[in-house]
Parts: C-alpha cells; sequence; structure tokens
C-alpha cells in the first residue's frame, strides 16, 4: 500500500493552491478569497501561511509568477501553474484519496 | 485608502528580511482585504483594524517565523551551509600551512583562554568570504548573515560539545577541583568562542556588503 506523505499538511494546502492555479492565473489575495468561498470557510488563509507556501512553490518551480498591472492601475503579483507544477496535481490526489481511505478503514466515516 | 505598503515595511522591518517585493506583494494583499470589507459595509475605521490585525500580535510573529523558516530552510545547503564550511576549510588549511611552517602564532588572553591572534584576524575574512560566496547563490540577506556566522557557529558547538563530555568524564571520577575547572572555563566558552568570533566574521562580512554595494554603484 502506498504510503502518505509525512507532510500531508502542508501537501493539503499545496495541492489546494495548485488546483486553483490549474483553472486560471491568481494573484494571492485572489487564492485565498477564492479557497475560503470554495470550502465555505473551512480553509482559510492567512499571510503567513499563504504567501511562504506560494514562494516555496515558485522556487520548486512549481508555479511562476510576475507582476502585473490591473485595469485600475494597481500592481498584482499573478501566479500561474508551470508544466512541471500540473504534474505534481494528480500524484498529490493519489495521496490525499490513500489518506481518506486510511481514516475511513479506521474510523469508519463515509464521504456524504 | 491607507499607505499599506509603508505599513508593511514599518511592521516588517525585522532583520532587514523584507524585501521591498515581499513587502509591496503584502501590502497589496492587505489593500485587497481592506477594499473588500469595505465592500461588505464595515466602517473606514473597522475594516481598518480588521485588515491590519493580520500584520500584527502573534500574526505577526508567525509570518516572520514562517519567512524565517522558508528563507533559511530554502537555501539551507547552497547558500549557507557550503560558503560556510569552505570558509572554515580555508582556515583550517591556513592554520596548519602556518603550523606545518613552524610559525608560532601570538596569542591574546581572553579570561584565562587563549585564541591565537592570526586567528582573531582571519574571522573577517572568513565572515566576508562566507557572506560573499553566500551572495553569488542568492540575495537573501538573512543567509548571507548565516553563512558568515556559521564557521563560529561550528567552533562554539564543537568545543561546547568538549568541555561538555569533559565535564561529564571528570564527574565520573568525582574530582572537585577538575568540576569547578570545568565550570569556570565553560562561562568563557559561549563569549570567546562564540559571540566574539561571531562578531568578527559580522565585521568582514559588514565589510563585503559595503564594499559589494559600492561597486555596484560605480
Amino acid at each position: 500500500m502506498a504510503s502518505v506523505n509525512a507532510q500531508i499538511k502542508r501537501g493539503s494546502a499545496e495541492l489546494a493552491v495548485l488546483t486553483l492555479l490549474a483553472e486560471h492565473p491568481l494573484h494571492g489575495y485572489e487564492i485565498a478569497k477564492q479557497i475560503e468561498e470554495q470550502t465555505g470557510g473551512v480553509l482559510r488563509f492567512d499571510m503567513a501561511s499563504l504567501y511562504p507556501m506560494l514562494h516555496r512553490l515558485e522556487r520548486k518551480s512549481w508555479v511562476n509568477a510576475q507582476w502585473q498591472t490591473l485595469p485600475n492601475g494597481r500592481r498584482r503579483r499573478c501566479y500561474w501553474l508551470t508544466a512541471s507544477g500540473r504534474k505534481q496535481i494528480a500524484p498529490l490526489r493519489a495521496q490525499w484519496r490513500v489518506f481518506f481511505q486510511a481514516l475511513q478503514s479506521v474510523t469508519g466515516f463515509q464521504n456524504a | 485608502m491607507p499607505n499599506w505598503k509603508q505599513i508593511v515595511r514599518k511592521k516588517l522591518r525585522v532583520l532587514g528580511i523584507c524585501s521591498p517585493e515581499f513587502a509591496e506583494e503584502l501590502a497589496a494583499h492587505l489593500e485587497d482585504r481592506y477594499e473588500a470589507l469595505r465592500c461588505e459595509g464595515l466602517s473606514a475605521e473597522v475594516a481598518f483594524q480588521h485588515t491590519i490585525g493580520q500584520i500584527e500580535g502573534h500574526y505577526r510573529v508567525w509570518l516572520v517565523i514562517r519567512f524565517l523558516q522558508e528563507e533559511l530552510m530554502s537555501g539551507l545547503i547552497t547558500k549557507i551551509a557550503l560558503p560556510g564550511l569552505l570558509t572554515s576549510a580555508v582556515a583550517c588549511v591556513f592554520y596548519w600551512a602556518l603550523a606545518l611552517n613552524h610559525i608560532q602564532p601570538n596569542v591574546i588572553w581572553l579570561a584565562g583562554g587563549q585564541l591565537p591572534l592570526w586567528w582573531w584576524c582571519l574571522l573577517p575574512i572568513c565572515g566576508a568570504l562566507g557572506a560573499l560566496l553566500s551572495q553569488r547563490k542568492g540575495r537573501s540577506r538573512l543567509q548571507r548573515i548565516a553563512a558568515a556566522l556559521l564557521p563560529s557557529a561550528i567552533l562554539c558547538t564543537s568545543v561546547l560539545m568538549i568541555f561538555v563530555v569533559g565535564f561529564t568524564m571528570s564527574g565520573f571520577v568525582n574530582h572537585y577541583q577538575l568540576v569547578s575547572a570545568r565550570l569556570e572555563s565553560l562561562g568563557i566558552v559561549p563569549p570567546g568562542f562564540g559571540l566574539i568570533p561571531a562578531a568578527f566574521s559580522l565585521l568582514g562580512a559588514g565589510i563585503a556588503e559595503i564594499s559589494t554595494k559600492k561597486s555596484r554603484l560605480a
């Protein structure tokens, strides 16, 4: 049986961000906002979690970032997924599947 | 609209780690948050308090810790350890070269302990080398400081370990005078082998930093 990555907690945040960025480029605030909205406020990113993680993903070359000027004249640092980052989504999802299956077998909880 | 860039720079002015680009990114986040709260109908004062709360108190501490953690751990080997170890190796080779040529270094005394004078003079060079080598790999000031300090940290840790082992051994033989001598020596180790060498290394790193800046400006 495949083992679950020890850094599952960090991985969960990474998976959420990578999945969002797979759809379209976003800047930091939009990422945090969309995750919060899509999870009904269950998952929330504060700046201390979000930006160090985004910069880590950038160092790994999973995402790229560039300053862009928005129509309102403001500058925002937009992130988008690289080909390398796209490849990471499937393994991360698989790890999560394994994790939930393991949890399910112990607790007997079922997905709604 | 509050000047979020200025607020972020002021709040995160810790060790000069907050680069202008990072500050601008955080400021942009706060600006968006503030506007969103205003759109929700909150007053300017309440929206400001909610927004600034994200970089105050434990959030601020947490942000600094996470940033330091990422900065240090991301390039631990290439940006800090290798330059630091390389400069330590240079210092050792220099020491052996002197010893092989029967050059007796002058010594200075420090609260009963002694260190070769040339070694003290070499430390700023080590610090400068560590910082410059680190700078070639990355531009973080914090990483350059860490690289410059690593030789001193290794030295201090090694000496402390020797003392701890010695202390344990002397505890076995239950020799009162030896134990008290060890305790006395332990008091001079951190400053003599840690803080002062670290200060010398930092001096070198500082000189390297200034000269690099000057050469860039030129």
